[in-house]
């Protein structure tokens, strides 16, 4: 990626969301592939993806709907899964600086997801100034990318990687590539020991009780590590 | 759309806009540089990207360390090392997971 200017336009964030776009439309069209293999008609899949646009909530959906459990339960349990989300609007708002606007966050935070809050956090770590047109510029892209996908996969229906495994398992490992991409990207020597503590507690929470809340453990305890001065005295 | 699917999709999605919109209308203008929220704030991001790329990697590695894993690891740090490129480094994570398992024939 160049170097960052102090442009942060509309396109910038059409730009910006690129790695996003390769890395979201592989794991949409196989969301929508495993929609599809279980049941659920194209504008189910669609529908998932249009209305709770969360990929690893959509995935846990899918498992929750073939297993008749209630919606309410599984209500709860996806929303449970989401509740990190809190902390990126005030996290990305921090490093932006207090005095940015805010006036349509109803409407872009909406796209606001793990890998967008990631991408953002990593442009304006580079130097990149915040503004509402750059988000909607990258919530776009990403969302545009998710939704395409998500119709290629249901249109092409249950099944359709199975004749190409080698190509289903390297699609499988976009999503982790992205997020260790986006780590490289904002990691500063400063950060290792919150990066350290996150990591061994989501490891130890996945593998002890579930991966949910290995998600949830992990991100506390890395910002708590942050909170006692591990991450330096403002890191970030 | 089924009645059930939609109502689940829309509780869901409501929640997560919730989430993600009401905590940017927070007042962070008046945090101290340095103070306990501020800190903990600042290492919200890292935390969050080294936590989804922990959790993303658990898959690959239960049941043991698959070398495609490492092939993947590898290329994504050579790559972004190299080039300070996400897009490249992503793209050749990619390729280099599926080069491993072509190579092994571990699928």
């Amino acid at each position: 990626m160049s170097e960052m200017t102090q442009n942060s336009t509309f396109s910038d964030g059409l730009l910006a969301g690129f790695p996003i776009v390769l890395g979201y439309f592989p794991i949409a069209f196989a969301f929508g592939v495993a929609a599809t293999g279980q049941g659920l008609n194209g504008w189910e899949a669609f529908g998932l993806s249009l209305i709770v646009y969360a990929g690893a909530a959509q995935f846990l959906a899918l498992a929750l709907i073939t297993s008749g459990a209630p919606v309410l339960i599984a209500a709860f349990t996806l929303v449970a899964m989401n509740l990190r989300h809190v902390l990126y609007g005030p996290a990305l708002l921090k490093r932006a600086g207090a005095a940015v606007s805010r006036r349509y966050a109803w409407a872009w935070a909406f796209g606001l997801t793990d890998e967008v809050f990631g991408a953002a956090l990593g442009q304006l770590a580079r130097g990149r100034r915040f503004s509402e047109p750059f988000m909607f510029g990258l919530g776009l892209a990403a969302y545009a990318s998710w939704l395409s996908g998500t119709a290629l996969g249901a249109y092409a229906g249950g099944g359709a990687l199975q004749g190409w495994p080698v190509l289903e398992a390297a699609l499988g490992f976009m999503l982790p590539a992205l997020f260790l991409a986006l780590l490289l990207s904002i990691l500063s020597r400063a950060q290792v020991p919150v990066i350290a503590v996150a990591a061994v507690a989501t490891v130890l929470v996945s593998l002890l009780v579930s991966g949910t809340a290995g998600i949830l453990a992990g991100m506390i305890a890395g910002a708590a590590a942050g909170l006692l001065g591990l991450g330096g005295r403002d890191a970030g | 759309m089924r009645a059930d699917i939609l109502t689940l999709a829309l509780i869901v999605g409501l929640f997560t806009w919730a989430f993600r919109f009401f905590p940017t209308r927070a007042d962070i203008s008046r945090l101290p540089q340095g103070g306990a929220l501020s800190r903990f704030l600042a290492a919200t991001g890292p935390a969050a990207i080294a936590t989804l790329f922990t959790a993303s990697v658990v898959p690959f590695v239960e049941g043991g360390l698959p070398l495609p894993l490492a092939f993947g690891t590898v290329a994504v740090l050579a790559v972004y090392t190299a080039s300070r490129s996400v897009v490249g480094a992503t793209m050749a994570g990619s390729v280099g997971y599926g080069s491993g398992v072509w190579l092994l024939g571990t699928v």
